[in-house]
This record gives C-alpha cells, sequence and structure tokens, in this order.
C-alpha cells in the first residue's frame, strides 16, 4: 500500500467520483491514483498539473498568494485540485457530486501531503 | 532499415508539437545524428552540435540499456534549474527516429509525454513511402553530404 492509499481511498469513496491522483505539480506524472477504466490518467495529469501550475501563476501575478483550490466545471464533469509541497490531489467526478463535500475532502487531503 | 533522409516532411507534425507541448527547441533526427526537422533554432551549426550530441547520448543510452537491462533505454529526461530536455524516440516502420526537445517551465514532463504520442502518430502519417526493395542503400560516405544538405535546406541555403 502507497503512502497515499488513505487519501486516495478517501476521495475515491464519494459518490460521483470517478478518478482521483496524485500528481507531480512540476512534472504531471502520476504519483498514485485510481480511475474508472475509459480515463485517460496519463494525459488527464499531465493536463491538470499544468492547468494547476498556470492557475498558481495567475493568481500569484494578481498578488492572491498561492492556489488553495482549484475547480473546473465542464458540461459532463468537473475536475477539482488541491496541493501542497510539489503535489496535487486531482479528482474527477460527475457533473451531479456533492462540491461542497468533495471540497472539504481534497482540502484535508492535501494538509497530508 | 529504410527511414527517410529528406527534410521538408516532418517540419508540420514537428511544429504542432512543439505548439502544443509548449517546448522551446525540438529537433528530428535519424539515430545517426542527421537532421529530418528541427523547430527554435537560428544557426544551422548549433542544430549540427545538438544532433551529435543527441546521437551519441542516444547510442550511449541504447547500449547502456542492453547491458544492465538487456533491452534498450528508450527515453532520457534531465531536469535542469531553469531548463529541462528530454530525449526520446519516434518508431517509424521497423526503425527509430529520434527526438530531441528543450523546454522550462512553461511545458512539463508529462505534456511532452502527452504530445509525443501525437507527434509519434503525426510522423507515421507523414512520412514518404519507403524507397524501392532494389534502391540503392544508403551508404556510410553519404552522411556527411546528406547532413549538409539537410542543414543547407532547413537553413534556406540549398543550392
Amino acid at each position: 500500500m502507497s503512502a497515499f492509499a488513505a487519501v486516495i481511498g478517501a476521495v475515491t469513496r464519494h459518490r460521483g467520483v470517478t478518478a482521483c491522483l496524485v500528481v507531480a505539480e512540476e512534472d504531471g506524472i502520476i504519483v498514485d491514483g485510481t480511475a474508472r477504466i475509459g480515463v485517460n490518467t496519463a494525459a488527464f495529469a499531465a493536463l491538470t498539473a499544468s492547468l494547476y501550475r498556470k492557475a498558481g501563476r495567475a493568481a500569484d501575478s494578481a498578488g492572491f498568494g498561492d492556489v488553495s483550490f482549484f475547480d473546473l466545471e465542464a458540461e459532463q464533469g468537473r475536475v477539482i485540485a488541491a496541493g501542497r509541497n510539489g503535489l496535487v490531489v486531482v479528482a474527477v467526478a460527475d457533473a451531479g457530486v456533492n462540491l461542497g463535500l468533495l471540497r472539504v475532502e481534497l482540502l484535508r487531503a492535501a494538509a497530508t501531503l | 532499415m529504410a527511414l527517410p533522409t529528406s527534410v521538408g516532411w516532418a517540419d508540420l507534425p514537428l511544429q504542432r508539437f512543439v505548439d502544443d507541448a509548449r517546448v522551446q527547441l525540438a529537433v528530428l533526427m535519424q539515430p545517426s545524428g542527421q537532421v529530418l526537422a528541427q523547430v527554435g533554432f537560428k544557426r544551422s551549426i548549433d542544430v549540427q552540435t545538438v544532433c551529435a550530441l543527441s546521437a551519441a547520448i542516444n547510442a550511449s543510452g541504447d547500449l547502456l540499456g542492453r547491458m544492465v537491462d538487456a533491452t534498450p533505454f528508450r527515453v532520457l529526461h534531465h531536469a535542469g534549474r531553469e531548463k529541462q530536455f528530454y530525449l526520446g524516440q519516434v518508431p517509424l516502420r521497423d526503425g527509430l527516429l529520434v527526438l530531441l526537445a528543450v523546454f522550462d517551465t512553461e511545458s512539463s514532463l508529462g505534456i511532452v509525454q502527452l504530445y509525443l504520442g501525437e507527434l509519434q502518430s503525426a510522423v507515421a502519417a507523414a512520412a514518404p513511402p519507403p524507397p524501392p526493395a532494389d534502391a540503392a542503400p544508403a551508404l556510410a560516405e553519404d552522411f556527411e553530404r546528406e547532413l549538409n544538405r539537410n542543414l543547407a535546406q532547413l537553413f534556406g541555403r540549398a543550392s
């Protein structure tokens, strides 16, 4: 069992979550994770880490400090991420997921990184 | 091994790779170091040097991998303080081309790997047909002449 198994387990047990990955923020490489069949995890991790990194730079440029939580809403689902210490926990979820609960879970997960 | 030696055919796939992956420099070459396409270099001498060094690294990784792991090392990634390079391979027919990509914080290893997959498909689709079986083989003595010809074409000095 990896050091991130508990974090990933806590996120994926939420109804509507289809994938949870721990990704290196700088590289976009998957450290650990689990996903439903059909999710291209490598591509997803690389692109999400890139988005998260750039969101961080945007926040920094605006003088807002570090990004703590990132939510991307799409037609049929959403991508949620929270990071710390160079790692990002990313969750992929259906559109109907309970965002409030998942946000709390991701922030809690990020605090353990 | 019937790998293409001419330039031009791989320009668009490589340019798209550079645009998508946000890399700064990219060179596609034969394992021998003969350049096929490049993006981002201003001087032919730089391309020539980079290709020679990349070919040597690729050959070293290939042999080192065979020695220690019984299979060639296919990828080399080096993360410097500000810049990183990725030396990967692009399968084509029964051979492999070598790709060198240099990038900074605008991109990442994951992004480069992601778009390398698309580059591989695009290169396979754009490659010229293999020469007929009875065509004259590429001779080692032609290497330097072809290398210089490709560099001249890439930098607009072809006669």
